[in-house]
């Protein structure tokens, strides 16, 4: 596809681009940031810094309710929600994908038995489900967390895939591909595949949008990764404690949250119109 | 219609035995099934009691059955020495008639916990709805009406904005300043009468409602604008009706589509979003009765909480279904 054809960024979006650059480095790297803090460093048992600290040049946010860096929390906090949402995307892709793209190239009874069984776990509320499952592998770390999130993301996206595939299975390519006795195999990963992909993209940034606000609310709950590894979610329930005395800090992780979903939804609405024009085009 | 509404139920039954038969059998492999029924008492090591090893603490209490006694009695009872398969089938009877077993903490019957929570839940759903809708249209409607303008374009950002709060945030927010900050509402939740209820319900309603609200009003405004170019809206303009009145009365109603469809969907985000409320605001609701019976291990109301939040889901989505149907006549013959 020539260049030409595609839609420009506009500079707002470009904006939202710069912010996920932010974070996701800044959850990478945080260990190396020059100058950032210990997350879990409390200032007040060392006399150095003060609860619910006002921001200032040592605490660039202020401080939380044990009299901790908020700052430095809000960065080491994007781990989880990254993580979270990384694992989401990769597994809804990888098997979402697959499922959905073959049952909805070769239809029959694959495609009944599989759809049936992705309505009847997507008939759970996200978090419901989310919070059953976690509780009954009675494990609350990261990769358990993770992992759950991660399983739970499939029948989103094989639903999505196969609306996908319906469509691609159409297209003249692929009759063309069958007429001429390509094996269905290769049609599926050489022509169906490959054409979902995009559109799975688009839906993958949204959805990793969905997987941060459920993580979160998850850990506000108190029901994931447990404290004093900081998330989002649990900083916010932390400082609700507080809230008489400081609001901040419950207005910064929440900023942060606000500023990442917004971002990923503008990213993703993009890719999914800059994809209608391209298809528009063809 | 008939027809349709009867295999639609008949789908609806069979997606209940499935989402049931998912709860339960999830609890029982995930799950240790003795703890399930029986608590932390599971972990006696009852061999060992009666070969005299160990001795039963709990039976040497005035008159109490032993542990092992109450772990003998909850196998039989719950058939606990049968398949998988059978177990669902006893305990799907056991629901149906309304037994949901025994809470762990107090030992209440789980129905009478559920059967006391579920009014709550249910009110807050319905003012949660009650606040998007209302909130919705008229947006919607001022937005359509001069679409691409200053408002429409400060309302597009606004929604979405608006989407990214996250639910607790935007409960704790609204409780920080209208509760702590202007005191206009009381933080505990009130239950003395309707109206009183009714007014405890109104920030955690607005916590669901306006992430509801944002939504609606995005599909209601594109469905509004499509509308606007039909030709009975050009005939009514140019036989001078006002603005307001081709707006409320020509416009809104062949618009309401997409909305009720997603009405459904909706609902799925304000069970969970209801899980945060009730915290917040201290609802005793399902909501808060599942995160506390989570955090306690208290599975019986754990399992028993699911399955009615999901059941209601599901019976809320078939509703939307038959709704939409009504609405649509096509839907019925696409089917």
């Amino acid at each position: 596809m020539a260049a030409g054809t595609r839609l420009r960024m506009p500079i707002f979006t470009r904006l939202c681009v710069v912010w996920l650059a932010v974070i996701v480095l800044g959850a990478v790297l945080a260990d190396f940031v020059p100058g950032l803090q210990d997350p879990n460093h409390q200032g007040f048992l060392f006399g150095t810094s003060k609860t619910n600290d006002a921001p200032s040049w040592a605490h660039l946010l202020g401080t939380d309710n044990n009299s901790r860096d908020i700052l430095a929390r809000i960065v080491y906090g994007g781990r989880v929600s990254l993580v979270v949402a990384a694992t989401a995307v990769a597994t809804g892709t990888v098997f979402g994908m697959l499922f959905g793209c073959f049952v909805g190239y070769v239809r029959g009874k694959a495609d009944a038995v599989v759809m049936s069984t992705v309505d009847v776990i997507l008939a759970f509320p996200g978090l419901v489900l989310l919070l059953t499952v976690v509780t009954l592998l009675g494990r609350r770390d990261l990769v358990v967390i993770a992992a759950v999130v991660g399983f739970l993301s499939i029948p989103p996206y094989t639903r999505v895939a196969r609306a996908q595939a319906l469509a691609v299975s159409r297209r003249e390519f692929v009759l063309a591909a069958e007429a001429i006795g390509t094996k269905k195999r290769t049609i599926l990963f050489r022509e169906v595949i490959p054409n979902c992909l995009p559109g799975c993209m688009g839906y993958a940034l949204v959805n990793a949008a969905v997987i941060i606000l459920l993580e979160g609310a998850l850990a506000f709950l108190g029901l994931s990764v447990q404290p004093p590894t900081a998330s989002w979610g649990n900083m916010v329930n932390a400082a609700r404690v507080d809230i008489q005395i400081n609001f901040w800090p419950v207005v910064w992780p929440s900023l942060a949250l606000v500023f990442t979903v917004f971002s990923l939804n503008n990213v993703g609405d993009f890719i999914r119109r800059s994809r209608a024009v391209r298809s528009a085009a063809l | 219609m008939l027809r349709f509404v009867a295999r639609r139920f008949a789908s609806l039954l069979a997606v209940l035995l499935a989402v049931t038969a998912l709860a339960f059998g999830a609890m029982n492999v995930l799950g240790d099934p003795l703890f399930n029924v029986v608590g932390f008492i599971a972990s006696v090591d009852c061999d060992a009691v009666e070969a005299g090893l160990v001795e039963d603490v709990s039976g040497q209490t005035a008159g109490g059955r032993g542990d092992c006694e109450v772990i003998a009695e909850a196998r039989r009872e719950h058939h606990l020495d049968r398949a998988l398969p059978v177990r669902y089938g006893y305990w799907l009877s056991d629901i149906v008639r309304g037994d949901f077993g025994t809470s762990f903490k107090n030992e209440l019957p789980v129905s009478d916990v559920l059967r006391d929570k579920l009014p709550k839940s249910l009110l807050l759903m319905g003012v949660a709805q009650a606040i998007a809708v209302g909130v919705a249209v008229p947006w919607a409607v001022a937005a359509a009406y001069r679409a691409h303008r200053s408002f429409d374009r400060a309302s597009t950002v606004g929604s979405f904005g608006l989407l990214a709060v996250p639910n607790f945030a935007l409960g704790v927010i609204l409780f920080y300043l209208f509760v702590v900050r202007w005191q206009v509402f009381d933080s505990r939740y009130d239950d003395t009468d309707l109206a009183s209820r009714l007014r405890s319900m109104v920030l955690p309603g607005l916590t669901l409602g306006l992430p509801a609200a944002a939504v609606y009003q995005r599909l209601l405004r594109t469905d509004l604008l499509t509308t606007m170019q039909e030709d009975f809206v050009h005939m009514a303009r140019a036989k001078g009706m006002s603005d307001r009145w081709i707006m409320f009365r020509h416009v809104l109603r062949p618009s309401l589509f997409s909305m009720v469809t997603v009405f459904g969907l909706s609902t799925a985000g304000m069970i969970g979003g209801s899980l945060v409320a009730e915290q917040i605001f201290t609802i005793p609701g399902i909501g808060r009765a599942l995160v506390e019976a989570v955090i306690r291990d208290d599975f019986p109301i754990v399992l028993g909480g699911v399955v009615v939040v999901a059941t209601g889901f599901v019976v809320v989505n078939f509703v939307v279904d038959l709704l939409y149907s009504l609405i649509d006549p096509r839907v019925r013959a696409d089917d």
